[in-house]
């Protein structure tokens, strides 16, 4: 499809904040130049971190508290003596049912405007609880044993400043090939149905989009070219059971049930501060005729 | 019958210093627990006390969490090596839950609201103290066992293993702090419970209170000849 100029204009609605935007990754046009990664550490004045993995064309071998997005590369099995380069362009997909967000118990991830997931770094304690709560490794948090200061949660933010103020992400405007897309949700869920038509009939028959329904809808697509699992990427991924539990049922419950207690407390100390009265007991004052 | 003077000894110093030591790491640990409670709307600001905790506050009550946990985690030691020979004797007695702490537990909320009904004869734990013991008890394993998987396990263990801790922590959290509230409000407010408190305090016990509520342990004491009776409250010199 080339370049299309249609997602360099669009703008969300600034009115509008309810509207879901999206970002679509086209992987069968990224070329891995890493332009998206440099891109958004750039903008987020994130430092910069040299872990290349070995015997790898990955810049970093995971994503972390200061690397934001990364292109991942999967090489397949050859085929006719050739093999392909598959990469996936990894970074926060802002879940509409997040576990971060189930999981962090500071309010500093939250549903934003957009669709968006934010991370208020303000608020953020370093639990690291959103860590393991999020099914696609996308956010993390420093390890240090008591420098704890500096621990704070790093992910994605789909540069909600830039959106916000009517730009583009950093990293869809630094694309030479235009791969990445960005734009409202429900048109680029069409878009991408209709180019996943295309690369079947290309000869691509595995071709599929990722995302509309992950974790109750993504906000980063994929047009891939083979299954998620190909890219690294988890097949039907969901919410853990024990931490919604944790968060609707445990916590509430809990709360409430030591509130009721509390109550209890209060009435038991009405009644009892006249039956003992002086600290002493029927037995002691011989109120208790049955004794 | 007004209140005759003379008092019976309960525990002894290390005892004492165990249950504090326990006691206010566990209140650190619950009150810098709580800024993980804190989340009202998770789709508004965060609100009330909330920001107060959050951000480096929150950061360093949580460095304080954990030293309290360290704190918490050794503090049997100071009963196990204080007093050692009190150790077997009196986890005996709180691991044996016979009838009549049973019956005890059905009873005594009702007599110790209006003080009708007839508690049987208890040892030198009742029921309730047992039953208190048990959640504290099991609640030590599986506070520290979860907290130390949260601690030194994340990136390690697996993301069910991590999700299971932090559910674990907070379930042992619930069940803890509704015992410590009940415990607080037995031992230090309700009129006529709150005379066992000197126990804790110096080890002594008002006699005439000991012989309504553990007149087991103290028929028993007598019995062998190693009660510690004296003449005066609980409150005097003798410490
Ligand atoms: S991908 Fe991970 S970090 Fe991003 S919103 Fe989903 S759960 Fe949170
Ligand atoms: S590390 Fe920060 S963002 Fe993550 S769950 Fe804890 S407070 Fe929330």
């Amino acid at each position: 499809m080339g370049r299309a100029a249609t997602w360099e204009s669009w703008r969300p609605d600034p009115t509008n904040p309810r509207q879901h935007v999206a970002m679509l990754v086209d992987t069968s046009e990224c070329i891995g130049c890493k332009g998206c990664e440099v891109a958004c550490k750039q903008w987020n004045q994130n430092e910069a971190r040299i872990s290349q993995e070995p015997g790898t064309y990955q810049s970093h071998p995971a994503l972390d508290a200061e690397t934001w997005t990364v292109i991942k590369f999967f090489e397949t099995d050859a085929e006719n003596g050739m093999s392909m380069w598959l990469m996936q362009k990894h970074n926060c997909m802002h879940c509409t049912e997040a576990g971060c967000v189930t999981a962090c118990p500071t309010d500093a991830l939250q549903y934003g405007d957009y669709g968006v997931v934010t991370l208020d770094q303000e608020a953020c304690i370093g639990c690291g609880y959103c860590e393991p709560a999020c099914p696609f490794d996308a956010i993390h948090v420093d390890q240090t044993v008591w420098g704890q200061k500096a621990q704070k949660a790093g992910k994605c933010t789909l540069c909600y400043d830039r959106i916000a103020n009517g730009m583009q992400p950093a990293c869809v405007s630094t694309c030479p090939t235009d791969c990445i897309k960005f734009g409202d949700r429900d048109a680029l869920i069409a878009w991408g149905r209709e180019r996943v038509e295309q690369l079947k009939a290309m000869g691509y028959p595995n071709a599929n989009l990722y995302g509309v329904d992950e974790m109750g809808g993504l906000h980063e697509l994929y047009v891939l070219l083979e299954p998620p699992e190909a890219y690294g990427l988890p097949v039907n991924p969901s919410l853990s059971k024990t931490l919604t539990l944790w968060k609707y049922v445990l916590q509430p419950v809990g709360k409430a049930l030591l509130g009721a207690g509390l109550f209890g407390l209060v009435l038991n100390w009405l009644a009892a501060r006249r039956t003992f009265k002086g600290g002493l007991s029927p037995h002691e004052t011989g109120a208790a005729m049955h004794d | 019958m007004a209140r005759a003077r003379g008092s019976i000894k309960k525990f002894s110093r290390a005892q004492v210093l165990f249950h504090w030591f326990y006691g206010s790491a566990w209140i650190v640990l619950a009150l810098t627990g709580l800024t993980f409670m804190w989340r009202g709307d998770p789709t508004g600001p965060a609100v009330g006390l909330g920001p107060l905790l959050q951000g480096s506050v929150g950061q360093t009550l949580r460095l304080v969490h954990r030293i309290a946990a360290v704190g918490l985690m050794a503090s049997p030691l100071v009963w196990l090596l204080g007093d050692p020979k009190s150790v077997w004797p009196d986890l005996k007695e709180l691991f044996a839950f016979g009838r009549n702490d049973l019956k005890y537990m059905l009873i005594a909320p009702l007599y110790y609201t209006t003080g009708r009904g007839q508690l049987p004869p208890q040892g030198k734990f009742n029921g309730g103290h047992k039953v208190n013991f048990y959640v504290v008890f099991i609640t030590f394993f599986t506070f520290a066992g979860s907290g130390l998987v949260m601690w030194f396990g994340r990136g390690s263990v697996s993301d069910a293993a991590f999700h299971t801790a932090q559910f674990v922590h907070s379930l042992s959290f619930f069940l803890g702090s509704g015992l410590f509230l009940l415990h607080v409000y037995l031992t230090a407010v309700h009129p006529f419970t709150r005379r066992s408190l000197s126990a804790m305090v110096n080890g002594w016990m008002e006699l005439q209170y000991a012989r309504l509520d553990h007149a087991e342990w103290v028929e028993r004491e007598i019995r062998r000849g190693t009660a510690q009776i004296r003449d005066g409250g609980p409150a005097a010199e003798a410490r």
